[in-house]
Parts: C-alpha cells; sequence; structure tokens
C-alpha cells in the first residue's frame, strides 16, 4: 500500500528511436550525395531544378545530422532514462507526443524549406523565422514535460545524466533565442537583428555552444546512463562525473569566439575564445577518462559486445575531439585549419565517431530492450562496428591530407613573389580526397543499413513492450533540522527575494526594449565610404543567402600575405556594418569573395554562373541556369528596405517607395553592359542582380580617398 | 575463539557470505551451501521474497551469521521513551529514523537494504547512503514498528548499530555544507572575471571600446565582492581570532594580501589606472578553498571520536517480582537485578548473582584470554559475557562504573590541540618580513619623492609576496597525502595528524589486538601421543581451575566426562596439581612441574606431568600479525619502540625475539599505567610518542600521547578515539605510512621554497615600481597553478617510491 | 562590439541560473552520497528481469 505502480512508457522512446534512425540515414545519405558533388559537379541536377544544388543541400545535411538525427537520439535517450532514473513515467504523455510529432514536423519544414531556398544565411540556425519560433514552441513544451517529470520524481537524487539534460535544455533554449533574434519581412524571410562583426560573434558564439550543447552535453548524460548500463557495472567515479559536469557547464559558454581568429573580431575577444577552449580539455579530458575506465576490468566484455564497443570507440573519438578542438583554437594552429578540410573532419570526428557510435551503440542496447528480444545478430552487429570505424577513418584522413595539402600549395611562392598555385589548382588537387571522402561516408552508411536490418530482424523476433510495470514510494519529504544556511535564510526572506527577483525581470525587459537601439547605435559606419546596399544589390544579396554560397565562399581575408596577394586587402570590421546577416563563411571549397567587386566583367560573371567551367575549368561549382529565367521579385522591394532601415540602415525617408525605381535604373544599366559584350538577357532577371552585387563586395574601401 | 583443531576443511564455502564451511554436518539447500544455519535463514527469507538478485550483483555479499540473535533482544524498542530518542521524526503516522549499519560493504546491500519494503511491507521507503553507512528509513506506523523493523533488517544479516551515543549525542548528522557554497561562488565568480579579464589584457595595444572597458571594470568588481565577502570570509574571521588572541596565523598575511589586492584594483579601475587584480584574487580563494576542502575531506564512516558508549548497549532487561521491562541505561537503579545475554557487553558495574559468567574483558584491559566469575564476585562493565545467561545485581549506575570514572578521568579528556602549527611560526615571520620589505620600499620612493611608486610598490610588494603559496603547498599536499592514506585503508582524523606523524621518534605499542590477532590464541600439543584416558584426566584437572591457559586446554581437549579431582591444589602463577583414580597428574610451568619437554616453539608453555613422566607440552601462543615482524626491524631503525601490555608476560620470549633487548616491555598494564608510561615518555624523555593500540584500554593512552593511531580489524569493527584508524591489514605498511608523511613535509618545504623564488623575483621588480601589473596578475595564478601541480606531482612520486600507488 | 555586452549578460545570468541550481543540489544533500547514486541505476532493469523468470 506504501508502493505505488506505474508504467514506463516504451512507446515514446520507441517512436523516437525510429525517427533518429530515419533522420539518420537521411541525413547521411545527403551527406554522401553532398560529398560526391563536390567531386562530380554534375550531381547538382542544377540544369533540371535549382532544389539539389549543393549550396541548398549542405544545410540540410547538417540540419538533418544534428537537428533531426542527434536531436530525435537525444530524445530518445530522455525519455527512456529519465523515467527510470527518476522513479516515475513522464509527466503528461499528451506533450510528450506533442514533443515527439511537433519535432518531426519542424524537420520536415526545415527540409522543405531549406530545399526551396528559404534560410537566413547562418550556418546551422538557417531557418527562417516561422520555424525558429515554431522550434521555441516545442522547445517549451519538452522543457514543461522534462520539468514536470523531474518535480514529480519518486527518486530523490538526481543522477547525473539529468543534470547533462537539464543543462543542454536551458542553454539551447537561451542561445536559440538570442541568436534567431531577426526581423521578419515578409513569410518566411527575414533579416538578422545583427550585422556585421556583431553577427558574427552571435552567429559563433551560438555556433560553438551549439556544438557543446546539442552534441555534446546531451550525449554525455546519455553516455552516463548507458554506458553503465551496457556494461552492467557503476560509472568509474560519480564524483569524478559531478566535477565534470559542473566545470563544463562553467566554462563552456565562453569558447564560442575561437571560430573568428584572424577575422575582423576584435584581438581580445579571439584571445577570450582562445584561452577558454584550452581550459576546456580538463573537464573534457575528465569525462572521457570516466566514461572509459568505467569499462576497465571489463576489456574481456567489450571485446564480445558491440555496444560496448560502440561505446568505446565513441568515446574515444569525444576525447580526441575535445583535444583538438582547443589546440585548433590556437591562433597558429588556427591559420592552416579554417577555411579548410581540416574543420571538416575535426567535425565528422565528432558527429560520426562520438555522436554516430554512441547513437548506435544505445540502439543495439535499447532496441533489444524494447522489444524484449536478443540482439538479432551479433556478428551482424560488431560488421556494423568495423565498416563504420572504416568509413571514419576513410573520412578523416583524406580530410586531414587535403587540409594540409592546400595550406602549403595556398601559401607557396615563387622566388619572385608571384603565388606558385591558382586557386583552381588547389581545387584539383583536392578533389581525389573528396572522392575517397565521399567513399568514406558511403561505407559508413553502409554500416548503417545493416543496423537497421539487424535492428529490424531484432524487433520481429520479440514483442514489443508497451510499457514496464514499476513501483515505488513517493518521495517523502525528509525532516531535518532547521539549519542557517544561506539558501534557507533567502528563502525565509522571501519579501526580498521576491525583489531581487523582480529586478531581475525588470532589467531583462528593459534590456529586451534597449538592445535593438542600442545595437542600431553601433552601426554608425566608422569607415565613411561604406555605403548601404542599393535595392538591387541588396536583391542580389538575397538571393546570394538563397543559394548558400556562403557554404564554399567566405566574405573575409586573413592579414596573411599569401591570402592577401591572392585575393586582395584584408578584411577590417568596418566594412560589415549593413550586413544583416554576416557572410563571412567558414569553409573556402571555393576562392574567397570579399573582394570579388570589379575583380572581372559582368559578363564573366553572367558566363561563370551559366556555366563555371567555361570561364574557371576544372571548377567543381555548379551551374546556376534557373537565375536567368527567374524574375527579381520587386514586390518585396519595399519592405526590405523598410526592414533595413528599422535596423539603422541610412536610407532616406520615403526611399521603399522611389527603391524599385532605382533598381530598375541599375538593372537596366547592366544589361546595357553586357549587350555590348554581346550578351542578350531581360533586365528582371535574378542573375542582374547577383550581378550587380557580386560587383559590388569589397569596393567600398576602394572609394576611401587615399591618406 | 578458533582453536587449532584438525577439522577436515572441506572446500566448500558458503553461498550466503562466502566463509569456509567448516562444520562437519552439510547444512544445504540444493546446491547451495551454507557456513551456517543463521546463513541458511537469510538465503530462505531472501528466497521466499523474490530478493536473490542479491546474490547475483556480487558473489557470496552476506554477512556471516554465526551469532544467533535472541527473541527479545529488540523488546526495548517498544518502549516509547527509547523509541523517541532514535528517530528522527514521527507524526504518529509516518515515522522517520536513520540507521548506522557497518555491515554495509558492497552494492548487494545497498540493493538489498533498499528492497526491504519488499520483507516488511510497513517500510515505505528504505535510502542508503552508502559513504555514511547509513540506512534512512521511512515507515508506516499501522504497519510496523520501529522494534519490527530492526527485527527485520537483523534478520536478513543487518542488525543496527544501536548504542547509548545515539541517544546521547544526535547532531551527528548534521553536514556542513558551507565550504561548498564558498567553492561555487568562487569558482562562479572567478571563470567569469577571468574571461572578462583576459580580454582586457590582451587589449593592452588594442584598447577595448571605452564603454566596453567600463561595463567590464563594473562586473569585475561586482562579481569579486562575494569573494571577498563571502567566500573568502574564513580567512579574515581566522586572522581576526588570531589578532584577538595575541598571535599572527598564516590566516592574517593572507587577509592582508586579500584586502590590499583589491583596494589596489577598486583604485586601479576607478581611476583608469590599470586592470587590476580581481581576477588573481578570486583565483587565489578558490584555490585556497579547494585545497582546505581536499585537506578537511572526512572519511564519513569513520568515527574517530567514539567513546566507550558507542559500544554499550541501549537498554537492559530489568528483573522485578520476576517481571522483565526492557529499561534505559540510564534508568537502571542500583540493586536493581539485570539480565545479560551471550555476547552482551555489561554496562555496569555488578555482582554475578546467577549463570556461568566467562567475561572477555580484552576491550577494557586487553587481557587476551577469558575470566570466569564466580558468584558473588563483582563483574566489571566493559566487559562482554561469552557463555549464556547471568543475572546480576547491579552495584553501581553505569554513570558511576569504572569505565566511565576512567573515561572521566580528567587526564583521559586530552584538550583541543591550541598549538600554532609550523605554518602559523612562518606565517608570522612571513607577515614581519613582507610588510618591512613593503615600507622600505615605499619608504624609498617617498624620500625620492616619487609618491606614485611609494604606493605603487608598498602594494604590489604585499601582492605578490601574497603567502597563499605557501597555504596552497601545505594544503595540497596533505591532501593529498590523506587520499593516498586513504586509499591505503590508512584514515586520518585531519590533516595537521600528518604533520604530528613526521615528527614522532619513539613509537609505542599494544599487544592484544595489536601486533596479535584480537583475542585469538592457539593452542597445540607436542610430545607423547596422549591416550584417551589421559586426556581425560587432564582435562579433569585443568577444569578445577579458572586460569585462562587452563580453560584452553579443556575446551581443547573436548571431553564431556570428567573424573573426580582429589587433593587439588592451584599455584598462583605457576601450575595446578592433583590426584585422579591415583595417578598424579601435574601441569604448569617447567619450574613448577619440574621439567620440560624439549621443543623450539615459542609461546606459553603449559607442561604435562603423570605420575613422574613428563609427557608433553601445551604450547599457547598469540598469533602475531602477518608482516609485524618485518615492520618492527623496520621500525627499530629510525624509532624507539615500546610495548605495553594490559595482558601477562606469556609472551615476553616471543616479543623480545621481535623487538630486542634495547626496547622497554611491560606487561600487566592498567589503563591508567598506559597512560602514565606515555606521559613520562612525554615529559621526562621529551619524547614525540605514536601509540598504536585497539581497545578501550589503549584510549587514554591513544589520547595522552601526540599520535593515537587505532587499528581496525574488519570494517566494521568500532575503534576508540584517535587521530588517526588503521585496517590492520595494512599496519605492516606503518612505516611507510610514517616516511610519506615524512615526505610530505619535504614537499611542503620545498614547495614553498619555489613560491619563494617567485616572489623574490617579483619583489625585485615590485620594489623598484616597475612590475607591469600584468605580469603580476599573470605571475600570480601561474605560480599557484604550478605549485598545486608540484605538489600533486611530487607527492604521488614519494607514494609511487613507496609503492602506495596501486 | 556592444553585443558582447548583451551575450556577457545573458551568459552570466544563464551561468548564475547554474550556480543556484548548484547551491539547490548541494543544500539538498545531493551530493552527501557519491557511491550509491552509481550502483542505483543498474538496478532497475534487473528486478523486471527476476520478474520475469
Amino acid at each position: 500500500m506504501n508502493q505505488e505502480k506505474f508504467y514506463y512508457d516504451n512507446k515514446i522512446p520507441r517512436l523516437f528511436a525510429i525517427a533518429c534512425i530515419f533522420w539518420g540515414t537521411v541525413g547521411m545519405l545527403l551527406g554522401v550525395i553532398a560529398a560526391f558533388q563536390l567531386a562530380f559537379p554534375v550531381l547538382n541536377f542544377s540544369e533540371y531544378m535549382p532544389y539539389l544544388t549543393f549550396g541548398r543541400l549542405r544545410p540540410v545535411h547538417t540540419n538533418a545530422v544534428i537537428f533531426a538525427f542527434v536531436g530525435n537520439g537525444i530524445f530518445t535517450a530522455v525519455y527512456y532514462a529519465i523515467p527510470r532514473l527518476l522513479k516515475t513515467p513522464m509527466w503528461n504523455r499528451a506533450l510528450s507526443l506533442i514533443h515527439f510529432w511537433g519535432w518531426q514536423f519542424i524537420i520536415v519544414c526545415a527540409a522543405v524549406t531549406l530545399l526551396m531556398g528559404y534560410t537566413t544565411g547562418k550556418e546551422y540556425a538557417e531557418l527562417e523565422w516561422p520555424i525558429d519560433i515554431l522550434i521555441t514552441i516545442i522547445w517549451v513544451v519538452f522543457g514543461i514535460n522534462m520539468f514536470g517529470t523531474i518535480f514529480t520524481r519518486r527518486e530523490r537524487h538526481l543522477y547525473v545524466a539529468i543534470w547533462f539534460f537539464i543543462a543542454s535544455w536551458v542553454t539551447v533554449a537561451m542561445l536559440h533565442i538570442v541568436n534567431s533574434f531577426e526581423i521578419p519581412v515578409s513569410f518566411m524571410k527575414s533579416y538578422s537583428w545583427y550585422a556585421g562583426v556583431q553577427d558574427a560573434l552571435v552567429q559563433w558564439w551560438y555556433g560553438h555552444n551549439a556544438v557543446a550543447f546539442f552534441l555534446t552535453t546531451p550525449y554525455l548524460g546519455l553516455m552516463y546512463y548507458f554506458l553503465p548500463k551496457a556494461a552492467d557495472r557503476p560509472v568509474y567515479s560519480y564524483r569524478l562525473s559531478i566535477v565534470h559536469f559542473w566545470s563544463l557547464i562553467f566554462l563552456y559558454i565562453w569558447a564560442g569566439p575561437h571560430h573568428l581568429l584572424y577575422t575582423a573580431l576584435p584581438d581580445w575577444a579571439q584571445s577570450v575564445g582562445t584561452a577558454f577552449s584550452i581550459m576546456l580539455i580538463l573537464p573534457s579530458w575528465g569525462g572521457m577518462l570516466n566514461g572509459l575506465f568505467t569499462l576497465r576490468g571489463a576489456w574481456d566484455k567489450v571485446r564480445e559486445d558491440p555496444v560496448l564497443k560502440f561505446f568505446v570507440v565513441a568515446v574515444t573519438c569525444y576525447g580526441m575531439s575535445t583535444f583538438e578542438g582547443p589546440m585548433l583554437s590556437l591562433k597558429n594552429v588556427n591559420a592552416i585549419s579554417h577555411y579548410s578540410d581540416w574543420t571538416v573532419a575535426h567535425v565528422h570526428i565528432g558527429a560520426l565517431g562520438w555522436n554516430g557510435f554512441m547513437t548506435f551503440g544505445m540502439m543495439y542496447w535499447l532496441i533489444p530492450k524494447l522489444f524484449n528480444a536478443k540482439l538479432y545478430s551479433r556478428k551482424l552487429a560488431s560488421a556494423h562496428f568495423w565498416i563504420g570505424t572504416l568509413g571514419i577513418l576513410l573520412y578523416a584522413i583524406p580530410m586531414y591530407w587535403s587540409a594540409f595539402r592546400s595550406y602549403f600549395m595556398m601559401k607557396a611562392f615563387t622566388p619572385s613573389g608571384q603565388l606558385e598555385y591558382e586557386f583552381i589548382d588547389v581545387v584539383q588537387t583536392v578533389v581525389p580526397f573528396y572522392v575517397i571522402r565521399a567513399v568514406g561516408g558511403t561505407i559508413f552508411l553502409i554500416g548503417v543499413f545493416l543496423m537497421i536490418y539487424n535492428l529490424i530482424k531484432t524487433a520481429q523476433s520479440g514483442d514489443f513492450v508497451e510499457s514496464e510495470e514499476a513501483s515505488a514510494a513517493p518521495l517523502v519529504k525528509e525532516y531535518t533540522a532547521p539549519k542557517n544556511s544561506i539558501w534557507h535564510s533567502l528563502i525565509e526572506r522571501k519579501p526580498l527575494l521576491l525583489l531581487v527577483l523582480s529586478l531581475i525581470v525588470v532589467g531583462i525587459g528593459g534590456l529586451v526594449e534597449l538592445i535593438p537601439t542600442f545595437l542600431v547605435k553601433e552601426n554608425i559606419p566608422t569607415i565613411a565610404s561604406v555605403k548601404p546596399y542599393t535595392p538591387l544589390e541588396l536583391q542580389g544579396r538575397d538571393i546570394y543567402i538563397r543559394e548558400g554560397c556562403y557554404n564554399c565562399h567566405s566574405q573575409m581575408i586573413r592579414p596573411f600575405r599569401y591570402e592577401v596577394t591572392r585575393y586582395g586587402e584584408y578584411s577590417k570590421a568596418g566594412e560589415f556594418v549593413y550586413d544583416h546577416p554576416f557572410q563571412w563563411g567558414s569553409k573556402r571549397t571555393g576562392p574567397d569573395l570579399a573582394r570579388i567587386g570589379k575583380k572581372y566583367g559582368d559578363s564573366w560573371h553572367f558566363n561563370h554562373m551559366l556555366e563555371p567551367t567555361s570561364m574557371a575549368p576544372g571548377s567543381i561549382m555548379p551551374s546556376y541556369p534557373s537565375m536567368y529565367e527567374n524574375t527579381i521579385d520587386k514586390v518585396s522591394t519595399n519592405s526590405k528596405i523598410h526592414a533595413m532601415r528599422k535596423m539603422g540602415v541610412p536610407y532616406p525617408d520615403g526611399y521603399e517607395a522611389i527603391a524599385n525605381q532605382d533598381l530598375e535604373k541599375q538593372a537596366m544599366q547592366i544589361t546595357k553592359g553586357l549587350k555590348e559584350n554581346k550578351i542578350e538577357i531581360a533586365s528582371d532577371k535574378e542573375i542582374i542582380a547577383l550581378i550587380a552585387y557580386l560587383q559590388r563586395i569589397g569596393t567600398d574601401i576602394k572609394l576611401e580617398p587615399k591618406k | 575463539m578458533i582453536y587449532d583443531k584438525n577439522i577436515s576443511h572441506q572446500k566448500t564455502t558458503c553461498f550466503h557470505c562466502g566463509d569456509e564451511c567448516t562444520t562437519n554436518k552439510k547444512i544445504s539447500i540444493g546446491e547451495k551451501y551454507f557456513c551456517c544455519n543463521g546463513c541458511k535463514t537469510v538465503y530462505e527469507i531472501l528466497n521466499e521474497n523474490d530478493l536473490c538478485e542479491y546474490y547475483e550483483l556480487n558473489a557470496s555479499p552476506g554477512i556471516e551469521q554465526k551469532n544467533t540473535i535472541r527473541k527479545d533482544k529488540f523488546e526495548f524498542l517498544d518502549n516509547l521513551e527509547i523509541k523517541q530518542k532514535l528517530i528522527q521524526f514521527t507524526d504518529n503516522k509516518t515515522t522517520q529514523v536513520i540507521f548506522y549499519l557497518p555491515q554495509i560493504h558492497c552494492s548487494s546491500c545497498l540493493w538489498l537494504l533498499e528492497s526491504i519494503n519488499i520483507v516488511d511491507k510497513g517500510i515505505i521507503k528504505a535510502t542508503v547512503n552508502f559513504t555514511k553507512k547509513e540506512l534512512f528509513i521511512t515507515y508506516n506506523e499501522a504497519d510496523t514498528s520501529l522494534r519490527k523493523v530492526v527485527e527485520t533488517l537483523t534478520k536478513i544479516g543487518y542488525e543496527p548499530h544501536l548504542s547509548l551515543q545515539d541517544i546521547d549525542s544526535k547532531e551527528a548528522n548534521k553536514t556542513d555544507r558551507t565550504r561548498w557554497y564558498k567553492i561555487g561562488v568562487a569558482g562562479f565568480c572567478f571563470a567569469n572575471i577571468m574571461m572578462v579579464s583576459i580580454a582586457d589584457y590582451v587589449s593592452i595595444n588594442n584598447p577595448v571600446e571605452y564603454k566596453i572597458k567600463i561595463f567590464f571594470s563594473l562586473l569585475c568588481v561586482v562579481l569579486s565582492l562575494p569573494v571577498l565577502f563571502y567566500a573568502a570570509n574564513e580567512f579574515f574571521i581566522a586572522a581576526w581570532n588570531g589578532i584577538k588572541n595575541k598571535y599572527l596565523n598564516i590566516d592574517f598575511p593572507v587577509a592582508l594580501a586579500l584586502v590590499i589586492t583589491f583596494t589596489r584594483s577598486i583604485y586601479e579601475l576607478s581611476t583608469g589606472t590599470g586592470n587590476g587584480y580581481l581576477d588573481s584574487m578570486s583565483g587565489i580563494v578558490f584555490f585556497m578553498l579547494i585545497g582546505r576542502w581536499l585537506q578537511s575531506r572526512t572519511y564519513k564512516s569513520i568515527s574517530f571520536d567514539r567513546d566507550y558508549k558507542s559500544f554499550f548497549p541501549i537498554a537492559l532487561n530489568v528483573i522485578n517480582n520476576g517481571k522483565i521491562t526492557p529499561t534505559e541505561i540510564s534508568q537502571v537503579k542500583k540493586n536493581d537485578i539485570i539480565q545479560v545475554y551471550s555476547n552482551d557487553i555489561i554496562p555496569v558495574d555488578a555482582i554475578l548473582s546467577k549463570g556461568n559468567a566467562k567475561i572477555d574483558y580484552s576491550f577494557v584491559s586487553g587481557e587476551s584470554l577469558p575470566i570466569h566469575i564466580n558468584k558473588g564476585e563483582l563483574i566489571y562493565a566493559g566487559g562482554k559475557q561469552l557463555d549464556g545467561l547471568l543475572e546480576l545485581i547491579v552495584l553501581k549506575e553505569a554513570s558511576q562504573s569504572y569505565l566511565t570514572n576512567l573515561w572521566n578521568n580528567a587526564t583521559f579528556t586530552k584538550k583541543q590541540k591550541t598549538k600554532a602549527t609550523i605554518y602559523d611560526l612562518i606565517g608570522k615571520y612571513f607577515t614581519y618580513v613582507v610588510l618591512a620589505i613593503g615600507f622600505g620600499s615605499g619608504l624609498f620612493w617617498y624620500m625620492l619623492g616619487e609618491k606614485t611608486l611609494m604606493w605603487n610598490a608598498i602594494t604590489t610588494v604585499l601582492i605578490v609576496a601574497c603567502p597563499c603559496a605557501l597555504l596552497l603547498s601545505q594544503n595540497y599536499t596533505n591532501g593529498n597525502i590523506l587520499r593516498i592514506f586513504g586509499l591505503n585503508k590508512f584514515y586520518l582524523r585531519a590533516a595537521d595528524v600528518i604533520d604530528d606523524i613526521s615528527k614522532i621518534n619513539h613509537i609505542v605499542l599494544d599487544k592484544t589486538g595489536t601486533i596479535t590477532e584480537t583475542k585469538n590464541a592457539t593452542i597445540k600439543y607436542t610430545g607423547n601421543q596422549l591416550s584417551e584416558e589421559n586426556k581425560i584426566t587432564i582435562a579433569s584437572l585443568a577444569n578445577q581451575s579458572s586460569h585462562p591457559a587452563s580453560k584452553l586446554i579443556v575446551d581443547f581437549l573436548n571431553i564431556s566426562n570428567l573424573h573426580h579431582v582429589d587433593n587439588y591444589k592451584e599455584t598462583e602463577g605457576a601450575g595446578i596439581e592433583g590426584w585422579i583414580n591415583e595417578q598424579h597428574i601435574k601441569i604448569g610451568s617447567k619450574n613448577y612441574v619440574g621439567g620440560e619437554y624439549f621443543s623450539t616453539n615459542n609461546g606459553t608453555k603449559v607442561v604435562v606431568y603423570i605420575d613422574g613422566k613428563i609427557l608433553g607440552e601445551f604450547i599457547i601462543s598469540n598469533v602475531y600479525r602477518i608482516g609485524i615482524s618485518e615492520l618492527i626491524q623496520g621500525l627499530k631503525k629510525r624509532f624507539k619502540i615500546s610495548l605495553i601490555s594490559g595482558d601477562n608476560d606469556s609472551e615476553l620470549k616471543n616479543i623480545k625475539n621481535i623487538l630486542g633487548d634495547n626496547s622497554e616491555i611491560l606487561f600487566n598494564q592498567s589503563p591508567q599505567q598506559k597512560l602514565d608510561y606515555i606521559k613520562y615518555l612525554q615529559n621526562g624523555l621529551l619524547q614525540k610518542v605514536m601509540m598504536i593500540g585497539d581497545g578501550l584500554n589503549d584510549a587514554g593512552a591513544l589520547k595522552q600521547s601526540e599520535v593515537g593511531i587505532a587499528v581496525a580489524d574488519t570494517k566494521n569493527s568500532f575503534t576508540p578515539s584517535s587521530d588517526g584508524v588503521i585496517d590492520a591489514s595494512v599496519l605492516p605498511k606503518l612505516n611507510v605510512f610514517i616516511q610519506l608523511a615524512q615526505a610530505g613535509k619535504n614537499i611542503i618545504f620545498l614547495t614553498f621554497c619555489i613560491s619563494a623564488i617567485y616572489n623574490i623575483i617579483g619583489l625585485y621588480f615590485a620594489v623598484q615600481g616597475i612590475l607591469s601589473p600584468v605580469i603580476a596578475a599573470i605571475l600570480m595564478p601561474c605560480s599557484s597553478i604550478s605549485i598545486i601541480l608540484l605538489t600533486y606531482g611530487l607527492t604521488e612520486m614519494y607514494a609511487r617510491k613507496l609503492h602506495l600507488n596501486k | 562590439m556592444s553585443v558582447i555586452i548583451i551575450l556577457l549578460l545573458v551568459s552570466i545570468s544563464i551561468a548564475g541560473g547554474f550556480l543556484i541550481a548548484f547551491f539547490w543540489s548541494v543544500n539538498d544533500g545531493q551530493y552527501d552520497d557519491d557511491t550509491s547514486p552509481a550502483q542505483r541505476i543498474l538496478f532497475d532493469n534487473k528486478k523486471i528481469n527476476t520478474n520475469k523468470k
């Protein structure tokens, strides 16, 4: 009578597990396709449709893997582990279902809109504002459900895994809100509230922390639950895991700026990122060792159990990535790695090794449990393990190699002081590596198919356990003698607490009011010659963003001799004050575009976009024939100009009304110029706007009077 | 008692507890064998309740159940008054109680105890605190009772340890969490201040925009306030207490440095002349707090402050007009008639009125063999009845008993150590020197008319020469040594004991239970084969005597039909003789018997003489702990060694062999004499003494000595109040432990010298007033961290060298 | 670069929230026993096994 009976719902974890594997396969498949596209541009199918070009596909791949595959993996773990750790079913089943279907709906929306070209142009946060709002709502639903469960728990102690889940939820919520601060222009189009350098800082503060709190902390929670479970032995040191959690939480949040070393971000902000990134080694390795030591003395088990094999490699990859990460944040290492394939390799060691293998391990353990069956084939699982490992190696090694090859080629000078290689030479050199990488990815994906087969067979051989009965006594209020802790006295002084809390609320409210004006004032250009974009350029820029050009082209020249010689004068912070969003990019599959303006003629761009190899033989860039057919969306000009002015871009009052006249005037000029080169095109085609934008990039600074 | 009988050893171990099954009778259920019926019963209970998972988590996790518990043992728990004192809280519907269960040792225990509600449905929730070996139980008063809960626990092999101490002092459960809050605050503020400060440092050549700079400064100041006023308050409090008592302790220069650093930083930030040192300040506070925490980490399941009360039962059965009522000890009056059962400790001085008293005084006096008491004789409190039920007439109440008096003897209550540690002494001189240098250089610049440089120099000297490094090296070295000791099952009460250990030069050992295994004596017979008739004769004679040795012989021979003895005569301390069936028998020492059977064995020899012929001899000897001889050989090289025992001198020869001739060996020592001997060593010979003992009889000596180490035999045995507890299995490593403690002192000294070098370099620039604040600010945390790493590395290295690392 | 002020304030308030969570967990005695929680998570799936037998 003192015990309460309750049931663990297995349906929700099963749903999430299926979704996780399904989206994982989709995401990886897209990754493989994207990888092959880099080697064989014909696979962009751009002659037939604009939807599958690399620039659009890659964000779908990254979003699918991060938010669909890993996201559903996290939720599988949360909905399975939290009830069991807290001895209570999830707080509200309806919320669980809303969470599940809501999240899948978001994923579908994301895939569709991204392929259609609706993007904010900020990496890993590409989704447009309606989806951002949807994400916020579903995230809150998840939060209510999780905290509801925590508050109604029957187990007093919150196991360390739960702390990792809580921290992930809180921090991701904050990151998402701060980074998604955007002003809607129309349904499915918005501009980032931040401009240029500021946008870059916020973006990478978000970007790094997304890695930290979406790909790392929840998976650490997963590790702390499933690794001991699978090994059937407690974690090596529980005390260490507590220290691991708290030190990670207090350090992680500052590491973001290391993504912007040598950029126009102020030095001091870069150094802060470096310092904290290096400090992160300690807690990260503490966690890794804790995971590995848990298996100390159980290596015979590891040899036999595929689940543990996956976990061991996953944790090792975590250790490698968390060592490599801080190294990459050192300025001299970063000089080599940034914009190169090294970053890609680094990310995939984490994604394939840590997240991928951790998920696979979890699935091999969980599915037999859910279906009350034995794993269909251990051999097959072992085969998956070896294939997957091989896949990771074949992926990572060519990427490292390519990074170093291209670095040395890029910085090679002839004795006479000329650059030894053209950019296209470098591209040609690394394409074979891209092929191997794509093969590696394919092999990894084949492993996943083995897993799917194995798991389906497993499920078929057993009966799904819809719910598991358990019983526990409710949490009893422990009687403790009154204490004189600060905490206690704080609560006793409730009025004071209330006052403090309301002050905080008012403070936050005030900030929200103040921040926009605050930011707008910041956007007064420090370089006098930098002017707002013309309406046509603005439209062209939006096309640039739509096609995801930033996925391969940076707009940020670092102050190195070889970069300045190759691309032109290095970038200054003041050049970007009207860039909503910034388009610095993070990877140079193609050359930097920060000084592309006026470098070539309009006809060059015209021909290049239609058939890149005609202008640059050996180029792997896709062609964009649709831009020659689609017309510029002039209807949106008005609201775009309006939104820009709201954010402090100094368009004159009432300019909205005449903006399209200016636009047409400039378009006519470009068409006229093209005509002189015997190219016939209507002036309202998108390519005209894009050319206008490209010819503008990085030219303002040249107009500055020489001192 | 374990006798060296030749019992055929089956190689079966108990399914429940893993002990060897030694009885001839097979106790088994199916394929599962048990060493005793107790273990079998526990298995049956668990099996019945579907709790056999217990055996799957660990192999043979149980606790041996050879001693059966009598049915009404916990009757006293029905007594409301006693119950009130034991429980935490009740609202007459549900009751919460915390039990100390020293048996808790593995995950099976954890699992079983938390599943206890399956056995007793009235229990709502049971939660184990593994570190404290405590079980927190909430039960429903309607369905069960305190007594039933305790009985259930006892039934499955986890008898709660209920003692008089539980009733007398109840605040033991409170844990002080303030340090955690402080570490949290300091860590949080430190991380955030550092983040802002790094930004500031690297922007020296490229000034951060003005308003961001102001914002950063404000943020730093705001974040540093909780560090200074909350996290660091213990340094200020300690420093102030020192000043009040008119001496400068190590906390004084620390507090001074913190204040100066803070003031200077505020000044620099408000005037815009610099970035301040708030990051260093908060960082150092953070590191110092962690160091203190490491150093103060205590072993929650080990109590160093047990007094005799924790060995005493809570209640006794008092017989009043034929009615038996359980009564709390404090309520037992003079002339009450009380019942004492087997294996109970007798808590009062009393006179035996009924029953076969066989009292084990080893704990109180150190006597290794139990003593027979005749009716009408006095039994002292602290003795343990070994054989059957007794009835006693109370002579003195518990609070007046011999043991209580002994315990409350003024000399037994050692004053709290108030002596200033060596670090306090260093701290004192340190303060003077630093102040002198600071003001000296200030004066120098003042004379030259450089007023800004003057202030600069004074404050920088104080900041740079922060004594924190000293504190850090001490805290971290000791903390790590404590940790290494702990891993090796040597637990110290506090870190300053390490300092004490490193200074000792005389080691005093107890015998029984310390260098010998507790209470276990072996008996062997060598000589001519004894016929059955001989055995009966010897047993019959020995049975007349109450001498422990005689008793051992009787037990050894295991004879049931004894003969009548004529002309029995006992010569105190020599032997016994008598006539049985016309045969003259003498048993005793060789002088008494008048001959010796030649053997090379050590130990007490009891020669057997029947009808003019020496047949052979019984050899009774203590079992010395393995490795004890090597240990003493090792210790002898560096320390003076003495042995004081409450036992008789039967083992003198053995001990002489081990200790050698130069050591003092004293037998038949009362607890008071032991204490006095330590005092004599300290005051008369000016020695620093480490006492190693195990029993209550050593308690006074343990307290009196500089370092008192108690030997614990098994995990759940109790030890008297001491500075440290050493597991008997690692006693042979004692020498190594002492070496590590001494190495620790060297490490502290070395690291302190290194930090002094840092300081001198810093000071060199500081007195000239040219130390750039950035360098100072970077130098300080770097020196702190390097000191921490160095102490850790060096202690680990020494430990490895001494083979203390696993 | 005023945006850094926003990021700072947001980050510090989140970190402050975690600090409060840390206080709560210490005060609640969450870390009084750092041995059993790790063992406890291994118990639940075993009970189910025995019930099924």
